[in-house]
């Protein structure tokens, strides 16, 4: 019975979405000559703007390892008033909930509001960038907090080892590959995202996106898409590659 | 000889349920202590308040010449003079079997040094002296994530005789080994403290091994104790009453 009932809600929300939108599907057939001729138009990618998408690149680099430096300072913080282990419910539970919030807002939307709020440029995207992930990465601090196993901690008290100590020596080799893979993984996240920041005048490469686009220079927005391609594969890679040396 | 340890009169609830009962003891300096008891008798509560880990308690106890209180930890020189070898050993899981080795020592090092792993060279020849007593040397470098079982209890040895302690607590250090390797590991405690005249009091539920490493057997029974004697001097009925509760009545016999 609640098997046939997720197949029906299914199949309602698929019937619905297909039957109330007014997507144009009768487009279709035709659109495929229109998208061969678009395709050929990209073709072959205008190398000459090569400068211009390198500095655009270097700008949204640049976004994402300020925005995920400054997060990492923020969710330091906050990770640790929201660790249950270490604060009274009255503080990890407002602090958590705020955190949710936080992550629910998508970072365009955060970026638009900085754009307005401080003017055009890398600037709004770095502190969109820094608002935004310090959502998810100050819980996931949390959560390497509380993963601690209190019995080796205890262990260095008893042979008197100081608070300090304790942390250094007890605490932070624990959650330390924790730390460092969620912190890493949030940087990629955060230059995968930083790409369509400069769409709303909040800085990087996502301004070339636009502007070559909306002008039809469909050349010069193939050469942007080959370089974006690229970034995102190799940070993939030197992300999985350090992922493996976490553990 | 000089008192490594005294207490009088001690009790501990634990919810509301009498987990120490007017425990009065002395322990002597250099001498090898077993407490032996069921289950639940208090030997861990006990060796927790020798370690001075215990809070809410009543009466007095001083070890090693400090007055421990009920209300805070003893300070940091007196926590560095008495070690704890744990049940469960408590390794620090990441760090090499020489680093947590190397943590038995930070109760007596700098702290701003120790933060960047700068040891003195005394630290390191204690560690080394230590690994090679325990047999560890060979191991110095493996995570304490891949070892064995013994190989872990061995560590968490090595970790407390690097403390340099002049009272050594282990806590069922023998519980969870069949005879022949709770010889061997008992063996390897009291003959370390020996050699380096530490007081030693371990807790263990097997009276054998107790009255045969421990110069003097202290029995335990729903947080009082029951008797106290040399280990040659340990009675059967002792025993007896000690698991089963039988002779009720007899009167608490101490020699010493």
């Amino acid at each position: 019975m609640p098997r046939a009932v997720t197949w029906l809600v299914l199949a309602v929300a698929i019937l619905w979405s297909l039957g109330s939108a007014d997507m144009g599907l009768e487009k279709l057939p035709g659109a495929m000559a229109r998208l061969s001729e678009f395709l050929g138009r990209m073709l072959p990618p205008d190398m000459s703007i090569w400068p211009e998408v390198l500095q655009g690149m270097a700008e949204t680099l640049r976004i994402a390892i300020l925005g995920t430096f400054f997060a990492v300072l923020f969710s330091v913080v906050l990770g640790i008033l929201a660790a249950e282990t270490l604060v009274p419910p009255a503080i990890w539970r407002p602090v958590r909930s705020l955190l949710a919030i936080v992550r629910a807002i998508p970072l365009i939307l955060v970026a638009m509001l900085m754009v307005g709020a401080v003017g055009l440029g890398p600037l709004p995207g770095i502190l969109a960038v820094t608002f935004h992930a310090t959502g998810m990465l100050a819980k996931f601090y949390a959560e390497a907090i509380d993963t601690v196993s209190p019995e080796p901690v205890k262990a260095l008290e008893s042979a008197g080892a100081t608070r300090l100590q304790q942390l250094r020596w007890g605490i932070w080799p624990q959650m330390a590959p924790v730390v460092l893979r969620d912190t890493v993984f949030r940087f990629e996240l955060n230059l995968r995202e930083s790409l369509i920041l400069g769409i709303v005048g909040a800085g990087g490469i996502g301004l070339y996106v636009q502007t070559y686009v909306r002008s039809f220079q469909y050349d010069k927005a193939a050469t942007v898409t080959l370089a974006i391609i690229v970034l995102v594969l190799l940070s993939e890679t030197v992300n999985t590659a350090l992922q493996k040396r976490f553990s | 000889m000089s008192v490594a340890a005294a207490l009088c009169d001690v009790t501990h609830q634990f919810d509301e349920h009498p987990a120490l009962s007017n425990i009065s003891l002395t322990l002597k300096e250099g001498e090898t202590v077993a407490f032996l008891g069921p289950s639940g008798a208090g030997k861990s509560t006990l060796l927790a308040l020798l370690d001075g880990r215990l809070r809410n308690w009543r009466g007095t106890a001083e070890v090693l010449e400090t007055p421990y209180s009920a209300t805070a930890r003893p300070p940091r020189d007196a926590r560095s003079e008495v070690g704890f070898i744990f049940q469960e050993f408590a390794l620090v899981d990441r760090l090499s079997v020489y680093q947590n080795v190397m943590n038995g020592r930070l109760g007596r090092m700098r702290t701003w040094q120790s933060l960047w792993s700068s040891f003195g060279e005394r630290d390191h020849l204690v560690v080394s002296g230590v690994l090679e007593d325990t047999g560890l040397t060979d191991l110095a470098a493996r995570r304490a994530d891949k070892l064995s079982g013994g190989q872990r209890q061995r560590t968490a040895i090595a970790r407390c005789l690097a403390q340099e302690p002049k009272l050594i607590l282990a806590d069922e250090p023998v519980s969870n080994l069949d005879p022949a390797n709770a010889e061997k590991i008992l063996g390897l405690i009291t003959g370390a403290a020996r050699k380096r005249g530490i007081t030693v009091v371990f807790s263990s539920h097997q009276p054998e091994l107790s009255q045969r490493f421990a110069d003097r057997v202290i029995g335990l029974r729903d947080g009082k104790l029951l008797f106290d004697c040399p280990s040659a001097q340990v009675s059967a009925a002792d025993i007896s009453e000690l698991y089963h509760g039988t002779a009720p009545g007899a009167e608490l016999r101490v020699v010493s």
